[in-house]
């Protein structure tokens, strides 16, 4: 037995050591270089989850497929910090003064993949399947009462009563997107092409979805009769990575060009100062959130709920967990949302509110703060939170919940947590309505423990007809007064990329946290 | 054997509908709405009460049981609320690759336990130890060490995916494409190394305390006093009478390395069922989860079964 034992602890030794100088930064000090086969490598962290299907797909991660074979009529503007409506399909556009007749002027010379021809035509049928396939993101066309197509140049929607977000709507990554009619009549099938469009897309945009290999690589191909820029690059690989360190590892060695939003904020420090590769820290509209359940035992009472949001002091924990892609959240709703930041947040850190209440309570209060499993960050922020609470003689817990059983408490509030940190989320567009009625409503999607005002409500649903910010604040401020919410921190997309890759912040915008790849190039 | 296989089909059909109805049971009491993941997070609870009702959530559990039942029993194990696509289609998609994973897997694992067992030079000394160390390490950490030194390191393994899909070994042997043969070996190797080394082991152990104690009996000894050489010693008199156990032992890591592949796959990236499922549990993916069950299911009670019988062919003193 000796010898073995022997044998077992070198190999022991020898392992540890190559594992442990796995990683420095010394080894990536040398940039890779870049492809000679035109080919962009993307990575992915997890599979994308749903189908690439437009008016399915309502998840984050496969986002660049989706907004790379297909285009809206508007999108954001890329490369700003502000909320701005930008052409794409429809080169300009007139909104009526009650907000209910959306008038496009179409882009001419746009073909769809399979050859048809962009017109009017291709609007009233898109718009036409996002209602009928009813994805999560159907909302967005419930509101469209008919499309003209007599000019095919240009389309004129109706809506049935004014939306001022509708715009926002059309320009959100999960908006509409416009399909050819032809190729969807042809493949139709008896589920309106979504068996198609697991494999194939039917898009105008710069790339073709040439292969799916469902959980472990999407592919794509430049478009050879795409309107628009062109970029170096003739295909796209996206590998799907389920371990973020193999997905770190295969950056490292330079066999992934860029990796977008996936990785954990504690990598940020190691890829900021390499200078073998490229960080930026590119605009959202998303935040981190912290949301309080008043059908748990310990925030009942506002005063309970506005003590504890006042405990956090964020000017620490935001640098200290989130590293410099966050900063503190100053405004209700997402930054820039309201012009001039008339939505002012006014929690500021106030640790001796909690600790007077904390007295109040019985010997031996619980709490507990959940985090959604998988998400490091928040899982950090509820850690320390809860060893802060202990100081105040409350004894919290952190807890992780699977998604699925996040998005169940709204059925049964009493089920969740006392308190929620969301380490990122956000809206679908720009529009505070989109904002407002998605985390306030108990309506909307992510009102975890559907803490609702109805005067909120009606606040939100009366401004949207018309875009009144006022009536817009003025019902932030009525339910930021129910405590039951905290915009954490303004959130930023970070990307990391081989030192080659050029053109990152110019293929971004606000909206969608992915890169339009036509605009990508490679340094000369 | 006619009745033997009788005996086990029948076995097979109230495991496999006791474990369909376990996963009911727990859909029915598990927390977590599977709609949002179908649906997507941001969905309204109006589109979701909506999507329930066409999904058929909302019947009782027996309905909803015996409905799976009798169109699992017409090939359809339903629509994964993650994919959209059919859960027959996505486990055609993803079986092969945990197959073919699994099988090299298992290969290694008979061949280092049968190096554990028998080699008794400076070189088992060190098989033995690189096992037994892979072996107590967690398999995430073996693999990840596993990445750093072949692939970052050595550059001699790639890290993730497999090169292809379907039965692509087994595809690329057959139509004597050794391009894609040899890039899918290059592939399979690290995730099969890691999955097939706690096994070695258990199947090594057993192989070497059988083959020692046959070593020592009567009848080897006779064999000895005969004159026949060690080779033919251990051959036909050590070798056949040993070797049950560690069959036995390998039919049972066999069916947990299926079950075992999960980590394996996730670190890997490796497109197999065992990911499929780890990716189907937080989105509450029942029909996923249950078609993976009876996929799991009806592999280790089909193995258990080879196994028997194998082990019925090398010692005909044990009956079927």
């Amino acid at each position: 037995m000796k010898p073995l034992r022997v044998t077992a602890a070198a190999l022991t030794a020898v392992l540890f050591a190559a594992g442990c100088s796995g990683t420095s930064n010394d080894d990536q000090a040398q940039a890779n270089p870049a492809p000679t086969d035109g080919t962009l490598t993307v990575g992915l962290l997890g599979d994308i989850g749903q189908p690439p299907d437009p008016d399915i797909y309502y998840a984050n991660n496969g986002l660049a497929i989706v907004l790379n074979t297909y285009e809206g009529l508007v999108q954001y503007e890329d490369n700003v910090d502000t909320v701005k409506i930008a052409p794409r399909l429809a080169t300009t556009w007139e909104v009526s003064a009650d907000k209910k007749v959306y008038t496009f002027h179409l882009r001419e010379g746009v073909k769809f993949h399979d050859g048809t021809a962009f017109t009017s035509a291709a609007v009233k049928t898109s718009l036409q399947r996002r209602t009928d396939v009813k994805g999560g993101a159907a909302y967005m066309t419930a509101g469209v009462q008919s499309v003209d197509t007599t000019d095919p140049a240009t389309a004129v929607v109706t809506l049935k009563e004014g939306n001022a977000a509708f715009l926002d709507y059309l320009a959100s990554p999960f908006g509409p997107k416009m399909i050819s009619p032809d190729a969807l009549a042809k493949n139709k099938g008896s589920d309106n092409a979504q068996t198609y469009l697991t494999t194939h897309d039917i898009g105008s945009g710069p790339y073709e979805l040439s292969a799916v290999q469902t959980g472990t690589k999407y592919s794509l191909t430049q478009f050879a009769g795409y309107w628009g820029t062109k970029s170096p690059f003739t295909k796209v690989e996206l590998p799907v990575y389920n371990d973020s360190s193999a997905l770190e590892l295969a950056f490292d060695k330079g066999d992934v060009s860029a990796i977008v939003a996936a990785l954990p904020s504690s990598d940020l420090k190691k890829y900021e100062s390499s200078g073998a590769v490229d960080s930026y820290l590119l605009p959202t509209l998303q935040s981190a959130l912290v949301t309080l359940n008043p059908s748990g035992t310990f925030f009942k009472t506002a005063e309970a709920r506005l003590a504890f949001l006042q405990s956090l002091d964020r000017e620490k924990l935001i640098p200290q967990v989130l590293g410099n892609r966050s900063e503190v959240a100053t405004t209700l709703y997402a930054k820039g949302m309201i012009p001039g930041g008339a939505d002012k947040q006014e929690i500021n850190y106030k640790p001796e509110v909690l600790k007077a209440y904390a007295a109040t309570l019985p010997a031996g209060s619980t709490m507990t703060i959940g985090y959604a499993t998988g998400n490091p960050n928040a899982q950090q922020l509820a850690t320390i939170v809860a060893a802060q609470m202990a100081t105040l003689n409350i004894k919290a817990t952190a807890q992780g919940y699977p998604t699925a059983q996040v998005f169940d408490w709204v059925n049964d509030p009493a089920k969740g947590p006392d308190a929620f940190f969301d380490g990122n989320n956000g809206p679908d567009g720009g529009n505070p309505y989109m904002w407002g009625h998605v985390f306030w409503d108990k309506s909307g999607g992510i009102n975890y423990f559907g803490c609702d005002d109805p005067a909120v409500d009606a606040d939100l649903d009366k401004a949207v007809l018309t875009g009144d910010n006022d009536l817009f604040v003025a019902a932030a401020t009525k339910y930021a007064a129910a405590g039951c919410y905290l915009n954490f921190s303004y959130n930023k997309d970070w990307v990391v990329t081989q030192k080659w890759l050029t053109g990152v912040a110019e293929s971004h915008n606000i909206g969608a946290n992915e890169l339009n790849f036509a605009k990508l190039g490679i340094k000369s | 054997m006619i009745g033997f296989l009788t005996r086990r089909t029948g076995a097979a059909i109230i495991v496999l509908l006791v474990l369909t109805g376990a996963v009911f049971v727990l859909q029915q009491y598990s927390p977590g709405d599977p709609v949002k993941a179908y649906l997507g997070a941001n969905a309204s609870p109006a589109a979701v009460a909506a999507e329930r009702v066409s999904l058929h959530l909302d019947d009782p559990l027996l309905s909803r049981y015996w409905h799976y039942l009798t169109q699992a029993i017409r090939g359809d194990l339903g629509i994964s609320f993650r994919t959209h696509r059919p859960v027959v289609t996505d486990l055609g998609a993803f079986l092969p690759a945990t197959v073919e994973l699994v099988v090299v897997a298992f290969l290694f694992a008979l061949l280092l336990g049968a190096l554990f067992a028998t080699i008794r030079t400076l070189a088992g000394t060190l098989v033995r130890g690189i096992l037994l160390v892979g072996a107590t390490a967690p398999p995430f950490l073996l693999a990840l060490g596993g990445i750093i030194l072949f692939y970052a390191h050595l550059g001699w393994l790639p890290a993730t995916g497999r090169g292809g899909d379907g039965f692509l070994l087994a595809h690329s042997l057959v139509t004597g494409d050794w391009a894609v043969f040899g890039a899918g070996l290059q592939h399979v190797v690290l995730p099969a190394f890691v999955l097939a080394v706690a096994p070695a082991v258990s199947i090594g152990r057993i192989l070497r305390a059988s083959l020692q104690q046959t070593l020592g009996a009567d009848h080897v000894r006779t064999a000895r006093a005969k004159g026949l050489t060690e080779a033919a010693v251990f051959g036909r008199h050590v070798l056949r009478n040993s070797i049950g156990p560690g069959l036995s032992m390998a039919g049972l890591q066999l069916g947990f390395m299926f079950a075992g592949v999960v980590v394996v796959e996730q670190i890997f990236s490796w497109p197999g069922i065992g990911n499929y499922l780890a990716e189907s549990i937080p989105a509450a993916d029942y029909p996923a989860i249950a078609g993976v069950t009876v996929v799991l299911g009806a592999v280790y009670i089909v193995t258990n079964t080879v196994v028997d019988m194998i082990q019925a062919l090398a010692d005909p003193r044990i009956a079927l």
